[in-house]
């Protein structure tokens, strides 16, 4: 009752829907840009919260990641290229849609999936979050060291790449992350004398320049995209075409839901599983790749519940699962919200305001996103070059909003470099992001420990909840490495054959 | 092909290894303190520098071993490039050229002030991304400068970096 409230005081007291609409623009406009995917629309953003209050910041990223969603299957379907990594999946049947003159049916079924996913996803995430949360309550500061392991070798084992190269990339992020002055005994580390050292380095200045700074580096040169020369309307889906989506739109929540909650898992991999799942239970399998409707509705649902349900493990435990969660994470820090209960019980209108500013954007969705798709196909044909100027404008000047520093776009235009360098050489970047972020619960609570137990490292062996966890990561790295072997003997031996 | 790949591998191992040595070294300037706990300011960093070396060793050897250093994983001969690539720029020196003009933004910022730097970077950028140089793309960097100086200073009241000239 007393949540009720907080609700319709947020939604009628507060300028919430206001947040929640510029949020799904500026994720539906950024989506539909190809190579901007949902994390980097989101990191452009992140600049400008800093000024604003918590719950209205909070509110605006995640509805940016709801917009993204749905942006990215415009060009998907209109020029088959995926605005953002998710929408690859929807480019299979969306495209053929188009080339059959039914580009606005396809955008229709991506849009109505989408608010469907994001509403199951959003009702998944109210149901199970808080219950999640009070787990935490039993956590204690050796249990807090182990979850960072977890999450740090989660991620470094489930992207894609080598897993040594995921540990080190999580090992480095750490590095990172003991910048700036010992909050523990005061003394400064790694600054070289900068002042503007003192305070760290600011995990946003990370996340804008490996995702954006190093995604325009490595665009840079790269030949435009095709035109969309005809005009497009979105047509919403009939009631019996509403009714023949339902079997790929509920596979698309169930395997949305099952992917948000797994870290590492991604509005990708559950686009693509949904596709596979959704034309193995349909009427008309052989429709798909030949423009089905369903094969648009399956991966556009799916990708719209992760983007819902990837909050759930974020809010719970502050881990994030996703570059977008890890986007929303720095969202969180930045304004002093730390995820878990207490995030519950001394930020509740924050939490709220999350579910309240979700709910609206979902609906929105619909006209929101009619209204914006010229603008969409506008800007797709706008010349690369000129979009890549100012691309790099926006960030420059949005970075020197945070602090008014020139030292900050450096360290961002330096991390794009590095951004750059790890793309190359096929290191993945969201353990590297996760451990600047998750750098000082896990040094901190290692230190808090040690000081707990007079510097005994046996008190990791007597929490159960750290053993637990501390074993779950050791599985983990185990299974990662036995899969990396597996594929590595399978290659030479394709090779010995060939 | 595995050995080119097996290169680029020994190159990331040996860059893994160069950062451990480094944040090692820098451990070194970190001063004691009485306030510090048992662990200190330099106990984590110490082990973040051991572990990043072992991963650093794990992968320069694993690189070595998949035939980093064979005669095959050299350059690979040069070839007749086709006509159509006569003007073609790798991709690394490109990026870096990309990454240049941000740097040249922030050197040239707190001279020349915002308006002409942001309105420099959109030209240049622009044409170095490959837009005509005509008049349009003159016009579309001093309206897009224009525009933004007129979001982030006059409607969002943001402060940005004045010059010599604004």
């Amino acid at each position: 009752m007393h949540s009720l409230g907080i609700a319709f005081d947020l939604l009628f007291g507060s300028p919430i829907i206001f947040y929640s609409i510029i949020g799904l623009t500026w994720g539906i406009v950024g989506g539909s840009l190809p190579g901007i995917s949902a994390s980097i629309t989101m990191a452009l953003l992140l600049p400008f919260t800093y000024g604003m209050a918590p719950v209205q910041a909070i509110v605006m990223l995640a509805c940016t990641y709801i917009g993204a969603e749905y942006g990215g299957s415009i060009p998907a379907i209109l020029i088959r290229t995926p605005g953002t990594n998710s929408a690859a999946a929807t480019v299979i049947d969306g495209y053929e849609m188009k080339k059959q003159g039914r580009a606005g049916e396809a955008l229709g079924i991506s849009l109505w999936s989408g608010v469907i996913g994001s509403l199951f996803g959003l009702v998944m995430l109210i149901v199970m979050t808080e219950p999640l949360s009070w787990v935490a309550l039993a956590f204690k500061p050796t249990s807090y060291f182990a979850l960072g392991i977890l999450g740090l070798s989660v991620i470094a084992s489930m992207t894609n790449g080598s897993l040594l190269k995921g540990l080190a990339a999580a090992v480095v992020g750490l590095m990172i992350s003991t910048i700036g002055t010992d909050p523990i005994s005061g003394v400064t580390r790694f600054t070289f004398g900068s002042p503007e050292l003192l305070g760290g380095v600011e995990p946003v200045l990370i996340m804008i320049g490996v995702f954006a700074v190093s995604e325009l580096m490595m665009q840079s040169g790269s030949k435009g995209l095709g035109s969309i020369g005809e005009q497009v309307r979105v047509r919403l889906p009939s009631l019996s075409m509403m009714n023949k989506l339902k079997r790929s739109q509920f596979i698309g929540c169930i395997l949305g839901t099952f992917e948000g909650l797994t870290p590492g898992g991604g509005g990708s991999i559950a686009a693509f599983l949904s596709y596979n799942e959704a034309k193995r239970w349909s009427k008309e399998p052989e429709k798909f790749g030949k423009g089905s409707e369903e094969g648009v509705a399956a991966p556009e649902t799916a990708n719209n519940t992760v983007a819902s349900a990837a909050l759930i493990p974020l809010l719970s435990f502050g881990i994030p699962s996703s570059n977008s969660t890890a986007v929303l994470l720095g969202g969180l820090l930045i304004h002093g919200l730390l995820p878990g209960p207490r995030l519950f019980e001394q930020n509740a209108d924050v939490v709220i305001g999350l579910y309240v500013g979700s709910f609206i954007a979902t609906l929105a969705q619909i006209v929101v996103g009619i209204l914006l798709l010229p603008i969409c196909v506008w800007l797709v044909n706008r010349p690369r070059a000129y979009l890549a100027g100012f691309i790099l404008a926006l960030i420059l000047s949005g970075i020197f909003t945070l602090n008014t520093s020139i030292s900050d776009l450096g360290i961002a235009l330096g991390m794009g470099l590095v951004g750059y360098m790890m793309r190359r050489a096929g290191y993945p970047f969201l353990p590297l992001i996760l451990g600047v972020v998750l750098g000082h619960m896990v040094e901190s609570s290692y230190r808090r420990s040690l000081l707990l137990s007079g510097g005994e490292y046996s008190i990791f062996l007597e929490d159960p909840i750290a053993i637990g966890l501390l074993l779950a990561s050791a599985v983990f790295v185990t299974l990662s490495l036995v899969r990396e072997f597996r594929d590595a003997r399978n290659a030479k031996l394709k090779d010995a054959h060939a | 092909m595995r050995e080119q790949a097996a290169l680029k591998d020994l190159a990331g191992g040996i860059a893994v290894l160069a950062i451990a040595g480094a944040y090692y070294w820098a451990i070194g300037d970190i001063a004691d303190s009485t306030l510090s706990d048992d662990v200190g300011a330099t106990g984590l960093p110490r082990i973040l520098a051991y572990v990043l070396a072992g991963f650093g060793l794990i992968l320069t050897a694993r690189a070595v071993m998949a035939g980093a250093l064979s005669p095959a994983a050299g350059p690979a001969p040069s070839a007749p490039a086709p006509a159509e690539d006569d003007d073609h720029v790798s991709p690394v020196p490109r990026a870096l050229g990309f990454l240049a003009f941000g740097v040249a933004y922030v050197v040239l910022v707190p001279i020349i002030g915002y308006l002409p730097s942001i309105a420099l970077l959109i030209g240049s950028v622009a044409l170095y991304e490959g837009a005509p140089r005509n008049w349009k793309t003159l016009v579309i960097a001093i309206g897009g400068a224009t525009a933004f100086w007129g979001i982030f200073v006059k409607i969002l009241g943001v402060h940005q970096p004045s010059g010599w000239f604004f």
